[in-house]
């Protein structure tokens, strides 16, 4: 009968594969199929596609209304610094394992209480664990005066809003 | 004394009634027979060995260190579910059911307290008990099996105390979930999609808490039980509980 | 027993994989095995009973303390303001004592993988099968690398300043090359110590470490992860 044994001393030969264990193929390859849409169908279903979140942009107002160096917005946990080059907008929120960090005005340095990171107000990281800078977030400077922060947007450190 | 022997042949009697007998078939556990049905025939026991070494049961072999930790998974399980009665996985209900708790519901605090104090010892006896094994070679063959699904139940452990710790959404819980879950985001390649469904979004909200809720009081329950009793399975196929001969 | 009993003895051939049965025939009896299994009791009702005791206990012990101390419950959770200091659970307080000396790679992913990984690995690389103390034979080849390994491991250690890991490295790391300075010691812990064999050793080594490392995160650490005095 075709396929169902090889004559010993023979070189391979492509047999011609039995009934049964072609069945059985068929059987395992829909099996997996079905295993590995079932685990993406669950890994898809896991992951929200729509998120009841505070929304990432927002108006922070007028730049006068920024008259110190550093304004933390705790709505937002961001910072909006003032310097002589301009203004930027930056996280507040750790670089490290995501505590919030306080700006300390006596050393002009942001601190994080958590495990010690110091950073300077242009997001560097000048002591303690942090791996990275704070980002920096776009910010334009609408239409009717008042400054738009975009949260999801990171951009360069050197990209500062000339006011 | 004759109210005892009134009461006995009583029992004796609703023994041989046909409700009974239909219910419990192996008669008393008097005979060796019997008490191997006892363990044998019985849905619960039955991943028990019929015999044990006597000295696998001397408190120096053991310390009955996995024992304990058992035993305080019950409680927590106990505990755990009569707390479930009058906790909502919302913000901010979380934190209002736990003063709830705490100074309203009779017995809450009693629960409450009873709750954390089993999970934080549960954590304790589980790290003891694998040193305790370690040290004794319980992982030697032909037990090694049963000690990766150890490793497993620590692992499963410390998932549920974590996940655990989120649900009173105080200042506590919250930070400590926050800098963990940031961990997770440095694990290589899959740390942000994984940190993403695990809090079902970016931040430590409303969904984070009901996953937490969800993976505290079912998947991972569930996930203890069968290995807690793939691992008692091992051990009486395995030969048995491993002593160090020093303690005979 | 007669007097003249004689005895033939076999062990098997491969030691490692088999435990060691002894077979004694003797003239007028049949072979038995002389095993470990030694004397033997029914679960029911001893083991039930034992266990049964235990969980009493347990739950009286639980149920005491219970009574006498409250779980602690802070104010409700802010996002917008995080305490000082934020501590985890105290189980992985020995991590964010780690997380303080090496980057989060490191000490928060790879380190905990690395010794999962090893715990599981354990009773596959036949691990202190047979228990040969550490010292026992090659001393001479074996100090330069017990020297050495710890010396790299307290360098390293030393470079990213991580203390809390140091000195207890460096206490095992002396105790455990006493045994090769004292070998004929009567000294009942000498003794102990020399008979340990190197599986002992680390897994001593990694304990004392995450013991050092969790009381200093739960003692000795305060605002700022800053170094404090837990009495002050």
């Amino acid at each position: 009968m075709p396929g169902e044994s090889k004559a010993p001393g023979k070189p391979e030969e492509k047999t011609a594969v039995s009934r049964r264990d072609f069945l059985n193929e068929i059987a395992g390859g829909a099996l997996t199929i079905a295993g590995i849409g079932a685990a993406v169908v669950t890994v898809n279903y896991s992951s929200p596609n729509v998120l009841f979140e505070p929304p990432t942009t927002f108006r922070a107002g007028k730049p006068d209304d920024f008259i110190d160096p550093v304004t933390y917005l705790p709505d937002q946990q961001v910072y909006i610094v003032r310097s002589d080059k301009g203004m930027w907008a930056m996280s507040a929120v750790c670089t490290h394992l995501g505590c919030i960090t306080q700006f300390k005005p006596e050393s002009e340095q942001i601190a994080c209480p958590c495990h010690g990171s110091k950073f300077k107000i242009a997001g560097t990281v000048q002591a303690g664990p942090a791996p990275r800078p704070l980002p920096h977030f776009s910010m334009v400077l609408g239409e009717d005066g008042v400054l738009v922060v975009d949260k999801l947007e990171i951009v360069s450190d050197s990209e500062i809003l000339k006011v | 004394m004759a109210t005892t022997a009134w009461t006995h042949e009583r029992l004796e009697q609703l023994r041989q009634t046909r409700v009974w007998r239909s219910i419990f078939r192996r008669g008393p556990a008097r005979t060796n027979r019997t008490r191997s049905l006892a363990v044998f025939g019985n849905l619960a026991l039955h991943v028990l060995p019929v015999k044990v070494r006597e000295k696998s049961l001397s408190v120096r072999a053991t310390y009955y260190l996995g024992s304990i930790s058992f035993f305080l998974f019950v409680v927590l399980t106990i505990t755990g579910i009569l707390l479930m009665f009058y906790y909502h996985p919302a913000v901010p209900e979380a934190y209002r059911d736990m003063k709830d708790l705490v100074f309203v519901v009779s017995n809450g605090v009693f629960l409450r307290n009873l709750h954390r104090l089993a999970a934080h010892a549960m954590v304790v006896a589980v790290f003891w008990h694998m040193f305790h094994v370690f040290y004794r070679g319980g992982y030697k063959p032909p037990h090694e099996f049963n000690w990766v699904i150890g490793v497993g139940l620590l692992l499963v452990t410390l998932f549920l105390s974590y996940t655990g710790y989120l649900l009173p959404w105080d200042q506590l819980a919250f930070w400590a979930i926050t800098v963990g879950t940031n961990i997770v985001s440095y694990v290589p390649v899959l740390g942000r999609p994984i940190r993403f469904m695990l809090l079902g979004g970016h931040i430590i909200g409303q969904n984070a808490l009901l996953r937490f809720y969800v993976l505290h009081c079912v998947i991972l329950p569930l996930a203890a039980v069968v290995l807690i009793a793939g691992h008692f399975w091992r051990i009486q196929k395995d030969g048995g509980l491993t002593v160090r001969d020093d303690h005979e | 027993m007669s007097e003249n009993n004689s005895y033939e003895a076999g062990l098997s051939s491969d030691a490692l994989r088999q435990p060691q049965r002894i077979v004694f025939i003797t003239r007028k009896t049949s072979a038995k095995v002389k095993g470990e299994v030694g004397p033997q009791l029914m679960s029911f009702p001893h083991v039930i009973l034992r266990e049964a005791i235990a969980f009493q206990i347990l739950t009286i012990a639980l149920v005491v303390v219970a009574l006498l101390w409250d779980a602690p419950l802070e104010q409700l959770a802010n996002p917008l303001l995080t305490p000082n200091p934020a501590k985890a659970p105290w189980y992985f307080l020995g991590l964010q004592e780690l997380l303080h000396y090496f980057p989060p790679v490191l000490a928060g992913v790879l380190i905990p993988t690395l010794v999962i990984l090893a715990l599981v690995v354990i009773p596959y690389f036949d691990v202190n099968i047979e228990g040969e103390p550490l010292w026992a034979h090659h001393r001479r080849q074996r100090l330069p690398i017990f020297v050495g390994v710890v010396a790299g491991l307290i360098v390293f250690l030393a470079i990213y300043q991580a203390w809390t890991v140091l000195v207890p490295t460096v206490l095992l790391g002396a105790l455990g090359l006493t045994p090769y300075f004292n070998p004929t010691s009567t000294s009942r812990f000498q003794r102990f110590l020399g008979s340990r064999p190197l599986p002992w050793w680390v897994m001593t080594w990694f304990i004392a470490v995450a013991l050092t490392l969790t009381a200093v995160g739960t003692f000795f650490r305060g605002p700022g992860w800053s170094w404090v005095w837990p009495w002050r």
